[in-house]
């Protein structure tokens, strides 16, 4: 697609599935319509949005295909079918994603009638200096590693006295690679930091059962977006319908930012979010912050190749408010210094770093000042804390960070999924923040200490309430349901860097 | 007879039919092969070019494939004619539109031409095809081919085929392409002009791991075909043979193959045949011999059904039971049936603002007993034939029902 107007259309229509339904007759349709084919004039005006993003779908029939067209050659090959939506109502064309196909052990059968869920995914491939096209025609099995999960907007109960966590979701894809005693998260070749994005913040929205509308802003942090100018927050906004969607512009009401500090991107908007909550004047019910990144490294072999040992794929996204919060902001630290630990120039593909100066002059320093700032600030004793958490960008460092702050395995091993998924950039510290989310009980502490090169450190304490058990059973796709699914696929490192180059 | 002998006046004829190779024309560009056919037509027609009041063509996408913008001015110049010329994407859209205006009286010979260059872009058309054909499909991954092979589990589906039954069927299809393949031998037109074996196409299919194979699909092809259309009086001056297109439909379905309520056949087929038989007066039992669109062996298969040649959910068998022993037709209902005598779109080829050309060009050949090595041996007198022509995937069908004189 080399037409950016026809990008916006049919991106527009294609990433939420939007289309219609007759207030008359009852007929629907894929692409919004203003009147129905059967009940023609009498429609005109009664014809009601429909979409089918957060739908589960049935692939009907399906057909193996090996050779592309041009434009989806790097898929190799894969599933490509009929899925219906509402018993038959609707019909789309869509291919499965996430899958790596046997081409000796081809059964078609085996994959029809099978209950399917709409990914949103990159289209196809395209030029380098292209727009990104983007589509949620593309599918994976309900009963694999994405379970479907019905998106109910739920009335709030309370409202608190401190803003916090109203909602949280995490999304790690489901290939992985193993080496040693690491395991990492892998994105499919359709997946990149805005697909990721995307699918925390629908977790988040499922999790929280908040109306999206009500989010004024959106904030999301990273250091992989495959743009280097435009947002990934004006995606998610769209996709996910963030603030008040004013349809005869195709424009949502919110402010959609990304930031960008190394891997403090997200957490460092924590406040920031809590505070345009807090403020009434900003009319912000809700702000949503996303950490994500498809953690770039340079292969092995080359300058900076180091960091292919320990980069994952992932993002976790959080909505702050005052209503129903599960954990309240009790305070925060940051610090920041000009310390050039760990770097990407501008048109460089792979960022570069200060090998053994990552340590102590960067990492250490700045996570272990924020951690002590913010227990200083709070009067807080390492007994007052429940969990620990902190950047993890390897196995040691929060190990050792932890330690020398005198927490125990008790308290940082939980939010510590570094082994599980690797170093998730903007989404690392987060990511330890949503698994000690999934697990903490009513009026825990939590501390959570980011880190971004170049350098500085977030530090937050956090205090769960009592509508965190109740939230709970919201979310099925949980961190230790991605950490532990046995749907998750390994691959090796040839497949590794290919799918992380995507398409 | 003898009252349609006297209803054939107010029908136009086709007085002269020319086409030129299919497949790959490396050396010549659009209008050395439109040249070739005219020439040939006009001279079967024995007009003159100066004679003609008008003309009528057909490219599918030659604005993409060769960069064409107004065709017209390309043919004016090569004609050195300043005729009303219009463009259309089928062969079979050009003839639609080319008997119209006979019939209403505003031309009394025109010319009706279909050109396509598809090999000059070989690398990049299958992604055209596609986008032009469903583009929502494309966006999803669809290719020119995934749409036949969903509309093959579609049918095994419905008719409940599987077991040793779904062998027959694949089989079935499988003889289509070898049957194809077998009459192209005797067309010196066509782009395969040998022989294959069922065993190929299974395999080729096995090899693929997909429900269709590389033998189940039409080509991709360079070609034109022409004819020569007259009113039915301006015809009796220059032939003793013309042949009169009786019955000519077309009908449109939805561009998303998916969105359709009928996916085991062409509801376009269905009705642009009904029509044209209506028009014709004759029912589908007059009919002998016929040049479907078999862009794959599945469509020949379905094709039948759409027309109303056999029963739905029986064609694969018709076909079965007719190839164990074929002897050049299918037998249908107790009828003899002639299909794609030319070699089918499957080894004649498959130029696509020709194709409708070749087909016109075959069944006029057949009904004037001048097919030569192919001519057909019918039951009693070939009276009736008839084209089906398909726009992308089913979403635009023409039928054309020819009657000799």
């Amino acid at each position: 697609m080399s037409s950016e107007p026809i990008e916006r259309r049919v991106s527009y229509i294609g990433d939420r599935l939007r289309g219609s339904l007759c207030g008359v007759c009852g007929k629907e349709y894929f692409r919004a319509r203003d009147y129905c084919g059967s009940c023609g004039r009498k429609s005109f005006g009664k014809m009601k949005d429909r979409d089918f993003f957060y739908e589960k779908g049935m692939l009907e029939v399906c057909t193996f295909i090996n050779e592309p067209t041009n434009k989806f050659t790097k898929l190799g090959s894969y599933i490509y079918g009929i899925v219906s939506f509402h018993n038959g109502k609707v019909r789309v064309p869509g291919r499965l994603t996430d899958s790596i196909l046997k081409e000796d052990e081809i059964d078609l059968s085996s994959f029809e009638d099978r209950e399917v869920v709409p990914r949103f995914r990159r289209r196809h491939a395209v030029e380098q200096s292209d727009i990104i096209p983007t589509i949620s025609l593309a599918f994976t099995f309900a009963d694999e590693y994405y379970p479907h999960q019905k998106h109910e907007i739920v009335k709030p109960k309370k409202e608190y006295k401190t803003p916090g966590i109203v909602g949280y979701g995490a999304y790690v894809p489901k290939f992985r690679i193993k080496e040693k005693t690491i395991e990492r998260s892998v994105p499919f070749i359709d997946e990149d930091a805005i697909t990721t994005a995307v699918e925390a913040g629908k977790m988040a929205l499922i999790h929280s059962g908040v109306d999206p509308s009500l989010v004024g802003k959106v904030y999301v942090g990273s250091e992989s977006n495959p743009y280097a100018v435009k947002p990934i927050a004006a995606k998610v906004a769209q996709v996910l319908k963030l603030g008040k969607e004013e349809q005869t512009d195709g424009v949502q009401s919110v402010d959609a930012i990304d930031t960008e500090f190394a891997c403090k991107a997200a957490t460092s908007m924590f406040k920031d979010a809590a505070a345009l909550a807090y403020y009434p004047g900003a009319h912000t019910p809700y702000a949503m912050v996303i950490g994500t990144d498809n953690s770039q490294a340079a292969p092995r072999d080359e300058l900076g190749g180091e960091l292919d040992f320990f980069v994952g794929c992932g993002a976790s996204a959080f909505i702050f408010g005052m209503h129903d919060v599960i954990a309240e902001l009790e305070g925060w630290y940051s610090c920041t210094s000009d310390t050039p630990d760990f770097w990407r120039r501008d048109l460089e593909p792979y960022p570069r770093h200060g090998g053994r100066f990552t340590g102590e002059p960067a990492y250490f320093k700045h996570v272990v000042k924020a951690a002590k700032g913010l227990m200083e600030r709070l009067k807080l004793q390492v007994n007052d804390v429940n969990y620990f958490v902190s950047h993890q960008p390897n196995l040691r460092f929060p190990v050792k960070a932890a330690t020398e702050l005198g927490f125990k395995e008790d308290q940082y091993m939980p939010g510590l999924k570094v082994a599980n998924f690797g170093n998730t950039y903007s989404g690392a510290s987060p990511m330890g923040l949503a698994a000690v989310l999934d697990k903490a009980k009513p009026d825990e502490r939590i501390v959570i200490v980011s880190y971004g090169s170049g350098a500085g450190s977030d530090a937050y304490s956090l205090i769960t309430t009592s509508q965190i058990k109740e939230k709970r059973r919201r979310q099925k796709f949980t961190v230790q349901h991605q950490a532990e699914n046995e749907h998750r696929e390994y691959v090796d490192y040839i497949t590794y860097r290919r799918f992380k180059l995507g398409f | 007879m003898g009252d349609r002998e006297f209803m054939l006046h107010k029908f136009p004829a086709v007085i002269g039919v020319g086409r030129t190779k299919f497949g790959e024309h490396y050396e010549k560009d659009h209008e050395k092969l439109v040249e070739e056919s005219w020439l040939k037509a006009s001279d079967a027609a024995g007009i003159e070019r100066k004679d003609l009041d008008a003309g009528y063509f057909s490219d599918y996408f030659l604005q993409i494939t060769n960069k064409v913008g107004i065709e017209e001015g390309f043919l004016s110049e090569l004609s050195e004619l300043h005729i009303p010329m219009e463009k259309m994407r089928s062969f079979s859209s050009a003839l639609l539109n080319a008997c119209h205006a006979v019939q209403s009286g505003k031309y009394n010979l025109v010319l009706v031409g279909g050109v396509e260059k598809m090999t000059d872009r070989w690398d990049k058309i299958r992604d055209d095809l596609m986008l032009l054909e469903d583009p929502w499909s494309y966006y999803a991954g669809c290719t020119p081919e995934a749409n036949h092979e969903l509309m093959l589990r579609e049918y095994i589906k419905k008719h409940k085929i599987s077991g040793e039954t779904l062998e027959k069927f694949n089989t079935a299809l499988a003889q289509i392409a070898v049957k194809n393949h077998q009459h192209a031998t005797k067309n010196k037109y066509a782009q395969f002009q040998k022989e294959i074996d069922v065993d190929r196409v299974l395999k080729a299919r096995a090899t693929a791991h997909k429900p269709l194979g590389l033998f189940d699909f039409a080509p991709v092809s360079d070609g034109a075909a022409a004819l020569i259309l007259a009113s039915s009086e301006v015809a009796q001056t220059y032939t003793d043979m013309p042949v009169y297109v009786v019955g000519s439909s077309s009908a449109t379905d939805y561009i998303t193959f998916p969105s359709r309520d009928e996916r085991t056949g062409f509801t376009a087929s269905r009705i642009a045949m009904k029509n044209a038989l209506k028009r014709a007066g004759i029912s589908i039992r007059d009919i002998q011999i016929t040049e479907l669109y078999d862009q794959s062996t599945l469509l020949e298969m379905i094709s039948l059904e759409d027309l109303g040649f056999a029963k739905r959910g029986n064609a694969w068998l018709d076909i079965y039971n007719s190839c164990k022993d074929y002897e050049g037709f299918y037998e249908i209902n107790g009828q003899k049936l002639f299909v794609n005598t030319n070699g089918g779109l499957k080894a004649d080829g498959n130029p696509l603002g020709a194709t409708g050309g070749a087909q016109i060009f075959e069944v006029v050949k057949q009904l004037r007993g001048e097919a030569s090595e192919r001519q057909v041996e019918a039951d009693g007198n070939l009276w009736f034939g008839c084209t089906l022509e398909l726009e992308g995937f089913g979403t635009k069908a023409y039928t054309h029902i020819l009657r000799r004189d």
